[in-house]
């Protein structure tokens, strides 16, 4: 009969209310008003009784302990370290010195080289060592010469006042050179002959075939021969003529 | 720090690569993870076997958890409940000659749930507290449906409420409600039964 009213309330509205009644969170008037409609109810009652027994039935079983290596066994199969904690402060002199070091290199370096290992990195760290491998065969440093240098106190100041030497007499070297140089020029200035004058100058800028001003001269002259030209600088005969027809 | 926090922290130091954040999760939920599926799978090996590919699944998915979304516990909870129900689905065929004859597991001793119930001429009250009534309700847990089982242990064993129980299970808290209370019905007839054929 889920329709059914026992004590003001409809099995509908008990059986939305069950769950709350299990948890004990119904108010103290809503609570007896559920358990005496689970009382009388013949339907309802009974799946109170077995919801509620249920409930404590689960309640009886307590946590079971996991295996022993269960941790351990799952880093190794994750990180494949048995544990972080020990390889950072556990005993290291019972660890074999290369499973340290795999630990350490999963530690320390695995996760920067996770980070670089993106593509837009790695076209950076392409960029940067072949810049760098150019930079060295350009100065004429080659990987022999690195593994011969010595780092010894004494070799790094024998290398310093060496490479300075080197500086200081390359330098001298340039200066010399340049001296020199500026000397030959001023002997120079003094054995070659005076600038030609302007007007002679003029002269040769007309003969050079290379200038626009000749080249404007050849535009003109390339005139139609027929066509008369009153020319810009008139004969001194017609000036005459001119001046004096004018004056008559 | 509140416990939130705490783990949020954890797995963003998790997902650089700090393997210590990592141990640090493991510690923190390798017995809830294995309690949830030796409950599930009922059997002990199973269990440690599912808990080490839920924390390999998780190790490899753990950037996809959203710290916004919810609770770290509750993706927890949908990433366990997931592989053991695909565990389920591809141990079906080896279940359908299980009874309740079957032997139990490795943390039960290897007795038939009839036997073990024979031994008790004790009422319900007191059998509660009982060893042997917690290894005859693991029996017939294992009898139940996946849905009321899940629902019931999520419930009843892991101590979830029913908002986090229906984010890890994608199922409206009514549903949760209704397969909780099926599956504790379910349950306790099931105990009843059995102890009615036993006397």
């Amino acid at each position: 009969m889920p329709e059914e009213t026992k004590h003001g309330m409809q099995c509908p509205e008990f059986d939305a209310m069950l769950m709350d009644a299990i948890d004990r969170v119904l108010s103290s008037a809503q609570q007896a008003r559920f358990e005496a409609h689970a009382r009388m109810c013949p339907s309802c009652g009974p799946i109170f009784a077995e919801v509620d027994a249920g409930r404590l039935w689960l309640k009886s079983i307590e946590e079971v302990e996991p295996p022993v290596h269960l941790v351990q066994n799952i880093l190794a199969s994750t990180t494949g370290i048995s544990s972080a904690r020990l390889a950072l402060g556990g005993e290291p002199s019972q660890t074999p010195l290369s499973e340290r070091m795999r630990e350490w290199f999963d530690v320390w370096i695995r996760p920067g080289f996770t980070a670089v290992r993106q593509p837009r990195f790695a076209l950076s760290f392409g960029m940067i060592f072949f810049s760098f491998s150019v930079g060295l065969s350009a100065s004429g440093l080659k990987a022999k010469d690195l593994a011969q240098i010595s780092l010894r106190p004494s070799a790094v100041k024998h290398t310093y006042y060496s490479t300075q030497a080197k500086v200081v007499k390359y330098y001298e070297n340039i200066r010399l050179v340049y001296e020199v140089e500026s000397r030959v020029n001023q002997v120079k200035r003094v054995i070659t002959p005076a600038e030609p004058a302007p007007a002679e100058k003029q002269q040769n800028r007309n003969n050079d075939t290379s200038g626009k001003p000749e080249q404007r001269q050849e535009r003109n002259s390339s005139r139609d021969v027929n066509q008369p030209v009153l020319a810009s600088l008139p004969s001194p005969s017609v000036t005459m003529a001119t001046l004096s027809w004018r004056l008559v | 720090m509140e416990d939130a926090q705490v783990v949020s922290l954890l797995v963003r130091r998790c997902t650089t690569g700090d393997a210590a954040a990592w141990e640090e999760i493991v510690q923190r939920y390798h017995r809830r993870i294995y309690n949830m599926c030796y409950r599930f799978a009922g059997s002990a090996d199973d269990a440690q076997d599912l808990t080490q590919e839920v924390f390999i699944k998780m190790y490899r998915t753990l950037k996809s958890y959203d710290v916004d979304r919810g609770a770290f516990l509750t993706w927890v909870t949908t990433v366990t409940r997931n592989l053991l129900v695909d565990h389920f689905r591809k141990t079906k065929h080896d279940r359908i000659t299980d009874s309740l004859d079957s032997p139990a597991s490795e943390h039960e001793d290897a007795l038939p749930l009839s036997e073990q119930i024979a031994d008790t001429g004790l009422p319900p009250d007191a059998r509660v507290q009982s060893h042997e009534t917690q290894r005859t309700v693991h029996q017939a847990l294992l009898k139940l449906s996946p849905d009321l089982r899940e629902a019931v242990i999520l419930r009843d064993l892991q101590d979830m409420d029913y908002r986090e129980i229906a984010l890890a299970l994608r199922v409206p808290e009514g549903t949760v409600k209704s397969r909780i209370n099926r599956g504790r019905a379910e349950l306790a007839r099931l105990l009843q039964r059995t102890y009615r054929q036993v006397m």
